[in-house]
């Protein structure tokens, strides 16, 4: 089995939410090396070398990420995006409940490599516990005196604020975070100019997600060459992937990349008894589906990108074949309707009229020519709003439908049906 | 504003957060990033986010009250009316409904006799179906006051509900000082996002002309030629509306 221990060490063995626990296990060593011996230029080559990718679900390269800060002599922010929302995905909350720890010395080391002097944590509303789980591990690397001024001797100074979110997927988002974190509404911000740029407060910002941020500390205590030599070179490192569905034993798998779905398959217990998979959505609720045959496919961003969908957040969610893709569906665009933030016509009127649709089709009313509405309307709505989530709808519908086309016109009651 | 108790002592509330604020508020480069955080703490003081609540965190950080309430609407967990002392949220999204939510759902709806949105009369519970609660692992699943509850089944719901109502249950209640309506959403909410959509029951007949935008352009192409090409957007605008208000003759008014 292909599993790895990494971000995940110790977790559901030890209580890492407890300082003294980290610290022998060589926690925040990292964090006083680069300090005490690096320059923040050296961090961002060690990461750029690395080829560590953005595991929130754009999958952009980190180095690169951090490089496009201009040297303008404004502060810098670093944000840290843990407003985990994603259908499927529950991998950022395993993190920020079971090692607050790992997740802040990433947060402190990626301020560092920035620049950054005020660091953010942005989390879920819905995250109390989590919340207040933080809360306190900051409070301890606080009078551990790993936040504050004057870090280890040095004139580097560095603040660490965490913010709790109040309800809204669209605030995963980094320009809808960011408005959220000025106390504005979540509504995502045109771009240009991108964060980078123009961020919080109008400065330079970073944000990064909480997967990313944890496995800082590990490359720096192991090396570039250690991450790059696993998974596929475009692809590389390890990945938290977030197995759920019609399997076994759901959860989280820590796994290099290029790992098959069928090995993910396996790790978490396999297909219900008696049940054989026909679906598979493996990255978040925005990537299409899809099948049995691409089972022995290779769970690695280029992979996914070349079969037409995407590794996005690493959320895996199997279907076996007992299931309603009709109500999955259903499912789906009414999390997008609801979650749209109303900005953007086609994306506020599309997601609300494709949920209407899908409801009447589950209702009995639906129409024969509802079908093609679906995936035409779910097209048009695509690649026009001002960020991603209007653009969500269409891959798991579109593929859905096309794969599944029987199960949707079984619901399109004959006797309603208008013929022309 | 439905829910105000109109009368009632603020001040108490009040000097109970106003230290909270202004730790809040010191902490971010601008006050008003202090503004989610400061009406979760009037949540957790009064139970939901009063229409006194919100004016005076806008006098906090020197906000207009529009602002406030507009940026509160925006977020799902902000209460604007009182809500049950227990409020349920069953994740209704794709890994829960594959694992049953639908039963789990029905099964809380009957037994409590509310449906979403809703609050039972004796004000003990609340009722919701939310989106994805990142614990599809364990689903389905739901959250007690933000406490997650994990694997729900009909007989550990069951138990969940009549320790709740037997005061026996792990998570304490949300404060209540205002008596719960049957519903917790403002009329806002109770209108679809989409103008277009109101009354509207089928999306392939209109049935009228729910959003009259399509018919105003119409009209105003039909005003005559305004030359428009090569402006700024807010120019043509103010082009247009001026060409507008000649040719209605309401421009002499003004």
């Amino acid at each position: 089995m292909p599993i790895v221990k990494v971000l995940t060490d110790g977790i559901g063995e030890l209580n890492l939410c407890d300082i003294g626990v980290y610290r022998s296990r060589g926690g925040y060593e990292q964090w006083k090396h680069a300090v005490t011996a690096m320059r923040p230029a050296d961090v961002v080559e060690l990461v750029s070398k690395s080829g560590l990718r953005g595991r929130g679900g754009a999958g952009f390269p980190t180095g690169r990420k951090w490089s496009f800060l201009p040297n303008n002599g404004r502060p810098r922010y670093m944000v840290c995006n843990c407003d985990e929302a994603e259908p499927g995905t529950f991998k950022d909350r395993m993190l920020l409940e079971e090692t607050p720890h790992q997740v802040l010395e990433g947060i402190l080391i990626g301020s560092y490599a920035i620049g950054s002097r005020h660091a953010f944590m942005y989390i879920r509303g819905e995250f109390k516990r989590g919340y207040e789980i933080f809360m306190q591990a900051v409070a301890g690397a606080r009078a551990a005196g790993f936040i504050g001024e004057k870090l280890f001797g040095t004139g580097y100074s560095l603040e660490v604020t965490v913010h709790r979110g109040a309800g809204a997927y669209i605030c995963g988002e980094e320009t809808a975070l960011l408005n959220s974190l000025e106390g504005k509404r979540g509504e995502p911000r045109l771009k240009p100019p991108f964060p980078a740029i123009k961020g919080l407060y109008g400065e330079p910002t970073v944000v990064n997600n909480v997967e990313t941020l944890a496995t800082l500390p590990h490359l720096l205590k192991n090396g570039a060459e250690w991450f790059s030599s696993v998974g596929p070179p475009k692809s590389p490192g390890f990945k938290i992937v977030s197995v759920s569905g019609h399997v076994k034993r759901a959860g989280n798998f820590e796994v290099p990349l290029g790992t098959t779905l069928r090995e993910l398959l396996e790790l978490a217990g396999g297909p219900r008894d008696g049940r054989k998979i026909v679906a598979i959505q493996p990255g978040g609720g925005s990537s299409a589906c899809l099948f049995e045959e691409h089972l022995d496919l290779a769970y690695d961003f280029e992979t996914m990108a070349a079969n037409g969908t995407m590794l996005g957040s690493g959320a895996v969610v199997f279907f076996d074949d007992t299931t309603d893709f009709v109500k999955a569906a259903h499912a789906l665009v009414r999390f997008y309707a609801h979650e749209s933030c109303g900005q953007c016509t086609p994306c506020r009127e599309g997601g609300y009229w494709l949920e209407v649709t899908l409801e009447r089709l589950l209702h009995g009313g639906g129409l024969d020519s509802d079908i093609e509405m679906l995936v035409k309307v779910a097209h048009q709505m695509t690649g026009i709003n001002l960020c991603p989530l209007g653009d969500s709808i269409e891959p798991f519908l579109a593929s859905v439908v096309k794969r599944f086309e029987p199960q949707f016109r079984a619901y399109v009651k004959p006797s309603v049906a208008v013929s022309a | 504003m439905n829910g105000t108790t109109g009368t009632r002592d603020f001040a108490p509330v009040l000097a109970q957060v106003k230290p909270e604020a202004e730790r809040l508020i010191a902490q971010y480069p601008d006050s008003r990033s202090a503004l989610l955080p400061i009406l979760h703490a009037f949540q957790d003081v009064e139970g939901w986010v009063s229409p006194e609540a919100m004016t005076a965190a806008g006098a906090m950080l020197g906000l207009p009250v529009s602002v406030v309430e507009s940026t509160a609407s925006f977020y799902s967990l902000f209460f604007r009316r009182p809500v049950g002392k227990y409020v349920l949220q069953v994740c209704r999204n794709l890994s829960c409904q594959l694992n049953g939510a639908e039963k789990i759902m029905t099964h809380i709806r009957e037994r409590l006799n509310i449906g979403h949105l809703e609050t039972t009369h004796d004000g003990l519970f609340s009722y919701e179906e939310v989106e994805c609660l990142a614990a599809c692992d364990r689903a389905p699943c739901m959250q007690v006051n933000l406490d997650f509850v994990y694997d729900l089944t009909r007989e550990n719901v069951d138990a969940l509900l009549r320790e709740i109502m037997a005061g026996t249950y792990e998570t304490p209640p949300l404060r209540q000082t205002a008596k719960p309506a049957a519903n917790w959403h403002v009329e806002q909410d109770w209108a679809q996002k989409s103008p277009g959509a109101r009354g509207v029951s089928s999306p392939n007949d209109p049935g009228g002309m729910g959003d009259v935008s399509g018919l105003r352009m119409i009209e105003r192409l039909a005003d005559g030629p305004v030359v428009l090409s090569g402006r700024p957007t807010e120019e043509r605008l103010i082009v247009e509306g001026a060409a507008r208000l000649k040719h209605t003759g309401s421009a002499n008014e003004h």
